[in-house]
């Protein structure tokens, strides 16, 4: 697979289990040697300058990987010690840092006595310590709750305007995978679909309307005549929508019959099931 | 520097934090005492309750080390190691940081321990004595330490390894005359016990804290600090080079193994068998 990020940006892995997204990760950040091919992070090469590679990336694991014997403030001090942070910086940093996922209060509990919410929030917040230029996030809201991910989302969105981080993140979830400036949709190992998610939505999704009527036989006709590809369901029409004004038009002869109307836009699932001919699992 | 520095204080506090583990450590060895002391008392050791309290503060050391160092593997399995991994740090920055810690912790253990037993009957006649004690704990520390961390490389399972941590432990702390005498020993286990870097450790150990290294071989011998091998005998001196030897070979073993080992293969397959000795 091939594919450039741009600096400042939001890139997503998109797929359903075992499709890649994590092998991918751990080969950027280092962790598992490629098998073939060049990875270029910041400019550095990630096979032959790794320590290089390390002291620009951040990372965010699937599973947490936090020390649970200590405090968040000690996972944070051991963190500014293994990326060299300046001594006089640490503090100001931490602060900051917990500042931004709102767990200032918490800076003296116990790493074990957190929420796994909260957990992630620590991790995020110290995987910024020692200002990476790419962050890397396997699967950040995973086994979170709704609102816990809308908050995840928020610091993620609200990092990568503040310090133009590129962040680089796993999902399968397709609300999440709106957000950012690039998706990339994995299947089986290969890369199936790289694009924003507008123009993926555009170019492999079509606007369906769902019309329920009392005049099933008129509308059908209209359809066919106008040359609509429709399906029947049971107790509804779900039509493709090609050109919006024509359908409005048969509608319009129709209106009176139509008990209820719904026209939806194509969603990221939409596309997957498009490319891959299957439904994300989730 | 600031690295290990950093890992070893942190080690410190979770010991420190740890009290019931601490208390327990303490109270263990001399309920050990009070149970087998009596073992001991025949006409070639004048003193049994010393003699075998200096075996006691040795084996403690050993044991703590040993297990504090297998104890890296929870860090690996909990995941905190996979943290390391994306960072610039190099892993003999961890293995030495790991390795100090654990001999830091076990000396201060058995420093415990001598203190104690200092009030039930321990007595120095040189200032000397004191200082030569707690530099060979901090040896064997070291030593057994790098055997803890060599194991919690090879083993890389939390499970498993609990049971590979007793059945090692066992036989080298019950077959090295610190708890049962040597000599009580049927001849099978006896080989065994000539095999166990522990015998040497706690012969050379007991010489030196019992301040007996002016006697002649055959006092020695009688007082099972030296070991007669047929005409050759092992003096505390030559048991002291044989755990040196010993610590040097575990603890590159250690080190090497330690930095080659694949910590991204662990989380994935916590208990599958064929992963445990891969």
């Amino acid at each position: 697979m091939s594919f450039e990020v741009e600096e400042g940006s939001i890139f997503a892995f998109l797929g359903p289990n075992g499709a890649g997204k994590s092998t991918t990760i751990n080969t950027l950040c280092t962790i598992f040697d490629k098998t073939s091919g060049a990875l270029i992070i910041d400019g550095k090469d990630v096979s032959h300058d790794k320590d290089a590679v390390r002291s620009v990336i951040g990372v965010v694991f699937q599973d947490p990987t936090l020390d649970n014997k200590m405090t968040v403030i000690e996972n944070m001090v051991m963190h500014c010690h293994f990326y060299s942070v300046p001594k006089n910086e640490i503090t100001e940093r931490i602060d900051f840092a917990l500042n931004l996922v709102n767990l200032l209060d918490w800076k003296k509990s116990m790493v074990s006595s957190l929420s796994g919410g909260m957990k992630r929030r620590v991790e995020i917040a110290r995987s910024l310590l020692h200002y990476p230029k790419v962050l890397f996030l396997d699967e950040p809201t995973t086994g979170l709750d709704p609102q816990t991910r809308a908050h995840i989302w928020d610091y993620i969105v609200k990092l990568q305007k503040e310090k133009n981080i590129t962040i680089f993140l796993t999902t399968h979830y397709m609300d999440e995978a709106e957000i950012c400036s690039k998706v990339a949709i994995m299947d089986k190992g290969k890369i199936v679909a790289l694009d924003t998610p507008y123009h993926l939505k555009q170019k492999y999704t079509k606007d369906k309307a769902y019309i329920t009527t009392e005049d099933e036989q008129g509308l059908e006709k209209l359809l066919d005549t106008a040359g609509f590809i429709y399906k029947k369901k049971i107790g509804y029409y779900s039509i493709e929508v090609l050109d919006l004004a024509e359908l409005m038009e048969i509608l319009s002869v129709h209106k009176s019959a139509i008990k209820e109307l719904e026209i939806k836009k194509g969603t990221l699932n939409d596309v997957f099931l498009d490319i891959t001919g299957k439904d994300i699992r989730e | 520097m600031k690295i290990i520095s950093a890992l070893w204080y942190r080690n410190i506090k979770i010991f420190a934090r740890n009290r019931v583990q601490l208390a327990f450590t303490v109270i263990m060895p001399f309920f050990f005492l009070y149970v087998f002391n009596a073992i001991f008392k025949n006409d070639n050791i004048d003193n049994p309750v010393n003699y075998m309290l200096a075996g006691i503060v040795i084996t403690t050391v050993f044991q703590t080390a040993l297990s504090i160092a297998t104890g890296t593997i929870e860090d690996i399995v909990s995941g905190f190691m996979k943290e390391v991994l994306v960072s610039p740090v190099r892993r003999i920055q961890i293995s030495v940081g790991q390795l100090l810690s654990a001999a830091t912790i076990a000396t201060i253990q058995g420093i415990i321990i001598v203190v104690i037993g200092y009030f039930i009957g321990l007595k120095f006649t040189s200032i000397l004595t004191p200082v030569a004690v707690v530099g060979v704990m901090i040896t064997v520390g070291l030593v057994f330490s790098g055997l803890g961390l060599f194991l919690a490389a090879l083993i890389k399972n939390s499970q498993t390894f609990q049971i590979v941590q007793a059945a090692v432990m066992m036989p080298l702390t019950f077959l090295c005359g610190a708890y049962i005498p040597l000599s009580l020993l049927p001849n099978v286990l006896l080989y065994f016990a000539y095999f166990n870097p522990m015998t040497y450790t706690t012969a050379f150990f007991r010489t030196v804290i019992l301040e007996k290294t002016s006697l002649t071989a055959e006092q020695l011998v009688a007082e099972q600090l030296a070991f007669k091998i047929g005409n050759f005998i092992i003096t505390p001196a030559i048991s002291m080079g044989i755990v040196l030897v010993f610590g040097a070979v575990f603890l590159m073993l250690a080190t090497y193994v330690f930095s080659k080992v694949d910590f991204s293969k662990i989380n994935r397959s916590k208990s599958k068998e064929g992963d445990i000795w891969a």
